[in-house]
């Protein structure tokens, strides 16, 4: 039950990956092997991580193939991939997009048969050596979808990824990687889901998006792992000239769940809309690091996290802005709002702001923290509104403005349903 | 207490009764002492400058939890309200529009509506039959919304969110016209409204008018009194009453202003007026 550079091999075998690929597994289990578990005190971005009682050894390296993911029709979506461990995924996808030159697909599938394109494209965001979970993580992925949408390819209706852990005590490490081409159009959702609440695991979820020349993107990812899951994920955008991301994270699974966003704004013009939202209890604790990286001149963002917390639950939010010297005339935004629900219940907030470039238009951040507001509940509650259903509201309300962002409406009620049962 | 007819000691007590309330704000006394007997059917005015304790009072009797009752009693419905949470008062028969409503973003205004007619009607989430249906929802709302010249995009919006200061008051008068209470008491209703905006709101409290509705008009100004006739004028200084009397109280106050007691005016600047 560990990690081990045969188990490596085992899994990359279980894909019937090309040589690239294993060889690229080998090369980041040795880094992993390398890397100590990050210092909470020492090292910046993981300061306040709360690791105690993380090990590593205690969980084994992927799941076996046990079963396909449970059913469950999605409607009005372009295509669906369905993923259960490293069972073979259930991809269904609308013809004329395959038409069109889509590619949807299992990561592993597509290593082999778009091998220039994912080897060109996978890893170089988030790099294996940027920490040890990033390095195992590029070791053991299992699981995860290819997705190419073609210079030019409008497609209305999202896209959506379901992965499943089933088999308690196992990692669990899906892997999007995500190309918009040219002028392309198109949302794209991650769900992250465990058949058991209750299961043990150490998990990732992550991401690799990368939008040409005037793309415009959307992508969800829905983390819902199970409440005994480690969560160690990165998601990272790259952005072309003048392209355009929208980007929502939903976190309401974990029992440590540490997740960085990175935007990085490269191509003049480009845009990004970056979205969070966490609902915490029990002893539940969420990470997150964000970094909106100006790079290229005339680049705006705008962040938003939202996240309500009750019980012992707590959050730890880091968000980075950095102007880069070329990046003049750029524009950012970053605001973290927090909701209290028990006093037990603890959310920090901290925005870095690097300006390497005097020359912009703007560039302002703010955070809160706090119960629900008094005077809303005393309005609400002056209409007759029971204080437990005012308050409900309350928090429904503050989290519904992000949530309404879910492009796939089932998904959308599957969250609204949860929250509210877990308001009460 | 009455003793005038009959001479024998007899309780007449009004449907709503505010009895020697002393209400303090951080530390501070701000209603020394107030009574007033409201009947269902009446309209009353409580009229006074900055700073008489209007809002106090007001605030006080919805239970708004930043106001301190020293002593005294608000009897409505053989109970002391006092002792009762915002909601209870509000399930009892009682409405505040609110002078400053405030902005609650993500709730919106129909579901605000929906949720808080179905508290009236003693939905609890479980017996759907005691919930409003959307065909009742929309019957009672289109009158009372065509009344104000609210058009249907209200619904769709968050509570009071982007709402001019016009809409934010005629979207109380609405609350209040599809909750119907037996007390309703309108907290400076009148402020910062263009006279078009009182007119419409005026038409509505007016509809509403009758012998199951008791009406408490806080104001600084004596415009709004124009347009909704009190049968009783109090004169709110420095948390008492100084003055009651019938209408004509307000067109003396119209004309002497609270000189009396304060420096202000009753009635509204020409600047305002014009707006």
């Amino acid at each position: 039950m560990a990690f081990t550079k045969s188990a490596v091999e085992e899994l990359s075998s279980l894909h019937r990956e090309p040589d690239w690929l294993r060889a690229r597994r080998l090369t980041s289990f040795g880094i992993y092997e390398g890397l100590a578990v990050p210092d909470t005190k020492r090292q910046e971005d993981w300061r306040q991580v709360d690791l105690k009682g993380l090990d590593l050894e205690g969980y084994a390296p992927f799941q076996q193939p046990n079963g396909t993911a449970p059913l469950g029709a999605l409607e009005n979506v372009g295509a669906t991939l369905r993923q259960r461990g490293t069972s073979p995924a259930v991809v269904a996808i609308a013809p004329e997009l395959t038409r069109q030159g889509v590619i949807f697909m299992p990561l592993a599938e597509a290593a082999r048969v778009h091998s220039e394109l994912v080897q060109r494209y996978l890893f170089t965001g988030i790099t294996p050596e940027r920490d040890k979970f990033a390095a195992l993580h590029a070791a053991l992925f299992s699981g995860g979808s290819f997705l190419y949408v073609p210079d030019g390819v409008t497609i209305d209706d999202p896209l959506v990824s379901q992965f499943w852990s089933a088999g308690s005590g196992s990692a669990v490490l899906p892997h999007s990687l995500v190309i918009g081409g040219k002028g392309s159009r198109f949302q794209y959702v991650d769900e992250f889901l465990s058949a058991d609440r209750q299961e043990a695991a150490l998990a990732s979820g992550s991401a690799e998006v990368f939008l040409e020349e005037g793309a415009n993107v959307g992508y969800v990812a829905l983390q819902h792992w199970s409440i005994k899951t480690w969560q160690f994920a990165n998601q990272r955008f790259q952005l072309g000239r003048d392209s355009h991301l929208n980007a929502l994270a939903i976190a309401l699974g974990g029992q440590m769940a540490r997740l960085r966003v990175e935007a990085i704004l490269e191509g003049p013009g480009s845009t990004a809309d970056l979205k969070g939202l966490f609902f915490g209890t029990g002893d539940q604790a969420f990470d997150f690091r964000t970094l909106q990286d100006h790079v290229g001149p005339h680049t705006t963002s705008d962040l938003l996290f939202k996240g309500a917390l009750r019980d012992r639950a707590k959050s730890v939010y880091v968000g980075v802005v950095r102007v880069e010297p070329e990046a003049r005339g750029s524009s950012s935004n970053q605001a973290n709002r927090n909701l209290l629900l028990s006093e037990k219940a603890k959310a920090t907030s901290e925005p870095i702001l690097e300006i390497l470039n005097n020359d912009i238009l703007r560039c302002s951040h703010g955070a809160t923290v706090g119960p629900v507001d008094p005077e809303h509940l005393f309005y609400l509650e002056s209409r007759g509104i029971p204080h437990p259903v005012a308050e409900r509201m309350l928090v429904q309300g503050f989290l519904g403005e992000v949530l309404d962002r879910i492009p796939v409406a089932q998904v959308r009620e599957a969250v609204d349903q949860e929250l509210a049962a877990r308001i009460e | 207490m009455n003793t005038e007819s009959t001479g024998k000691l007899t309780e007449t007590m009004a449907d709503f009764e505010i009895k020697d309330l002393r209400v303090s704000v951080e530390g501070r006394e701000i209603l020394k002492g107030v009574s007033l007997s409201v009947n269902k059917g009446e309209v009353h005015a409580v009229m006074g400058p900055n700073g008489s304790g209007k809002s106090t009072l007001s605030h006080t009797l919805m239970g708004h939890p930043n106001y301190k009752v020293i002593s005294g009693q608000v009897l409505f419905k053989g109970k002391d309200i006092l002792t009762l949470q915002p909601e209870q008062r509000a399930k009892l028969g009682m409405f505040l529009a609110l002078q400053y409503p405030v902005v609650v973003p993500g709730i919106t205004m129909s579901n605000f509506l929906r949720t808080a007619i179905n508290a009236k009607r003693g939905y609890d989430g479980k017996d759907k039959s005691k919930a409003i249906n959307v065909k009742e929802f929309r019957a009672l709302l289109k009158d009372e919304m065509s009344v104000l010249r609210m058009d249907d995009s209200f619904l769709s919006r968050y509570v009071n969110e982007g709402f001019s200061g016009g809409e934010k008051k005629r979207a109380e008068i609405l609350q209040m016209a599809v909750l119907k209470p037996e007390i309703a008491i309108l907290d400076e209703t009148d402020s910062g409204l263009d006279i078009d905006s009182i007119k419409f709101v005026s038409d509505a409290v007016n509809r509403m008018r009758g012998p199951e509705l008791g009406v408490l008009i806080i104001t600084h100004y004596t415009r709004v009194l124009k347009f909704i006739k009190p049968d009783y004028v109090h004169v709110l200084v420095n948390g008492e009453f100084v003055r009651s009397g019938g209408p004509e109280l307000a067109d003396w106050l119209e004309a002497k202003g609270y000189s009396e007691w304060v420096k202000e005016p009753a009635k509204a600047p020409a600047a305002l007026e014009a707006r």
